[in-house]
């Protein structure tokens, strides 16, 4: 019996969610989990507090996986990925890389993203300076509890967090913007002020798109309580200052002078790349890809969270840039979406 | 070859010798023309919480640069170079030699507070400005205006001897404000101040003039009272 069955490919906080509520409906779910650890980005990369709930990512994220693994609805096949993908809409067949083979009416692609790698900006000293850092290795720092320079474990005086790396850029072909950066930025400011009150934070921006209710939850509150200071300009360039701070090189544009400021932390504001499996991803489902490389949406208003395949659903950040919340909400949409199908086959066929 | 455009240069950035030999060459002249970068090295990291410590600055901290307190200013109107939103934008960042070539317009706000009413953050722009002309005259860095000059005068007789004597308050004032001792309107006034004057009266007016006394018992009041104003300023700026 395959119509019963839903094949979730992925377990961050979308697939999750859409093997959690597949379930609920009172069908199956089979979970395949490249890594050996459930949780995505947020536990891989050990996030420290989320946005906007301000929960740690292990207890929040924790949750969810809890409620997955207790779920007897729910077979996990960790470490694997779908090698091969037979059959149509209603009786699929998947391949494992660990040899088992799935049955399953339904598949909800929850890929998720890839962190963008800092070192494709090497101008930005990435693994070319010590205390150059991704917002994911200060998210670390924050959940260990003590800010230090990784070069010599010195406080640093001040830090500061570039954003639009690997966003908004057309000179390595990131043509989007990653959406949560300025949020997270904002937030990781106030937690590094929190941590260490004698460290000043500054945040280089284009523009601060901290939409919505962060608005005054996090952009006015690093601003006003933490005294977070936001100045704009691009950074052209970080180099070393020669008595082992960094010196950060741009122009400021609202004085329309350029600046050579010294530093002792520099953290890149990472964006949200297409998931690297992608072309695989891509090639093993039969589903298309849009231009930027994310899985490709069909027709969202009358087919929400379909792909360019039949019977094939995603959700989340494997469409592009997405935050936590709304990505737990396209999961339950995801799986509503895939049980509504099946049932409607059963209907049709009875 | 000579820098022809140094009109778009700042002055204090031209260097220029009339002699200058460099390894033995002789580069006399204009061919010596050095220009300074403009770059920013540094930022003053306390200036914000110093300027939030003036009466009206307390929320500098929370501009976002919108430009709406420019937009709407009565002096902008006027000058382009009064921009309440560029001198917040330094005072945030302590860039404050770029706040000091403003020093001679940034008192010139008029505190229409339109800028106060416009401002989605609620800065108060006009109370930064204030802010920032009182520490400029504070620092030295602007001239003291003639009524804080006359407020100083006033203080420090009070210190010295309890009291004021206004003929010496007024003599100072003018001693230090470069005015004139003898003024047609002082002569006028003491003139008919003097007539119908009891001489036993006059008399006092005069010694106390050249010999000051002090209120009664005194004592180290002034010093006290000058050493609380003292503490007051420094708990408020630093």
């Amino acid at each position: 019996m395959t119509q019963d069955t839903v094949l979730v490919v992925g377990a961050g906080p979308s697939g999750l969610t859409a093997a959690a509520n597949v379930t609920a409906a009172g069908y199956k779910a089979v979970m395949v989990e490249k890594e050996d650890t459930l949780g995505g980005a947020p536990i891989l990369s050990g996030y420290a507090k989320l946005v906007p709930s301000g929960e740690w990512a292990k207890d929040a994220i924790g949750r969810m996986v809890k409620r997955v693994e207790d779920d007897a609805s729910v077979t996990i096949h960790k470490g694997a990925k779908v090698t091969k993908l037979d059959g149509d809409a209603g009786n699929f067949t998947a391949t494992l890389s660990n040899g088992e083979s799935v049955a399953a009416g339904a598949v909800v692609l929850a890929t998720g993203f890839t962190h963008f790698d800092s070192i494709n900006k090497p101008e930005w000293g990435f693994g070319t300076f010590e205390d150059v850092l991704t917002t994911t290795q200060m998210e670390q720092m924050v959940a260990a509890g003590k800010i230090a320079c990784p070069s010599d474990g010195r406080v640093p005086e001040r830090v500061c967090i570039l954003l639009c790396v690997g966003s908004r850029d057309r000179q390595i072909g990131r043509e989007w913007c990653s959406k949560i950066c300025c949020t997270v930025s904002a937030n990781l400011a106030m937690e590094i002020k929190e941590l260490s009150p004698e460290t000043d934070v500054f945040i280089y921006y284009m523009d601060i798109r901290t939409y919505g209710l962060y608005e005054d939850k996090f952009y006015w509150k690093s601003q006003e309580e933490f005294k977070t200071k936001f100045v704009k300009a691009r950074i052209a360039e970080v180099t070393a200052s020669g008595d082992g701070r960094l010196l950060v090189k741009g122009e400021d544009t609202l004085v329309k002078r350029p600046i050579v400021i010294p530093f002792d932390i520099v953290v890149h504001a990472i964006g949200m790349d297409p998931n690297a499996d992608n072309p695989e991803i891509s090639q093993v489902f039969g589903v298309g890809l849009e231009k930027h490389g994310f899985i490709e949406r069909a027709e969202h208003y009358t087919n929400t969270c379909g792909t360019t395949r039949r019977g094939i659903y995603s959700c989340g950040a494997a469409y592009g840039p997405e935050t936590i919340d709304d990505s737990i909400a396209q999961g339950a949409a995801a799986a509503g979406r895939a049980v509504g199908d099946l049932h409607a086959l059963v209907q049709k066929a009875s | 070859m000579a820098i022809h455009e140094k009109s778009l240069i700042e002055d204090e950035r031209l260097l220029e010798h009339d002699s200058l030999v460099v390894d033995g060459v002789d580069v006399s002249g204009h061919w010596n023309t050095m220009i300074t970068p403009r770059t920013i090295k540094d930022y003053d990291d306390d200036f914000e919480a110093k300027i939030q410590s003036y009466v009206g600055g307390e929320n500098v901290h929370r501009c976002w640069q919108c430009g709406s307190c420019t937009n709407s200013c009565t002096m902008y109107a006027q000058n382009v170079q009064f921009n309440p939103r560029y001198w917040i934008y330094l005072t945030r960042l302590g860039l404050t030699d770029e706040l000091i070539k403003d020093k001679d317009i940034i008192w010139q706000c008029v505190s229409c507070n339109k800028c106060t009413n416009i401002c989605p953050k609620d800065v108060k722009p006009e109370g930064v400005m204030k802010a920032l002309s009182h520490w400029m005259e504070e620092e030295g860095i602007t001239e003291k205006s003639p009524s804080r000059i006359f407020d100083e005068e006033f203080a420090d007789q009070i210190y010295a001897h309890g009291r004021i004597e206004d003929s010496k308050v007024l003599k100072n004032f003018f001693k230090k404000t470069g005015q004139p001792l003898v003024q047609g309107w002082l002569v006028e006034f003491s003139k008919r101040m003097m007539k119908g004057l009891p001489i036993a009266h006059g008399m006092r007016m005069g010694l106390n003039l050249v010999f000051t006394p002090k209120t009664k018992s005194w004592g180290k009041t002034g010093e006290v009272l000058q050493a609380y104003v003292r503490e007051q300023k420094e708990a408020a700026h630093g």
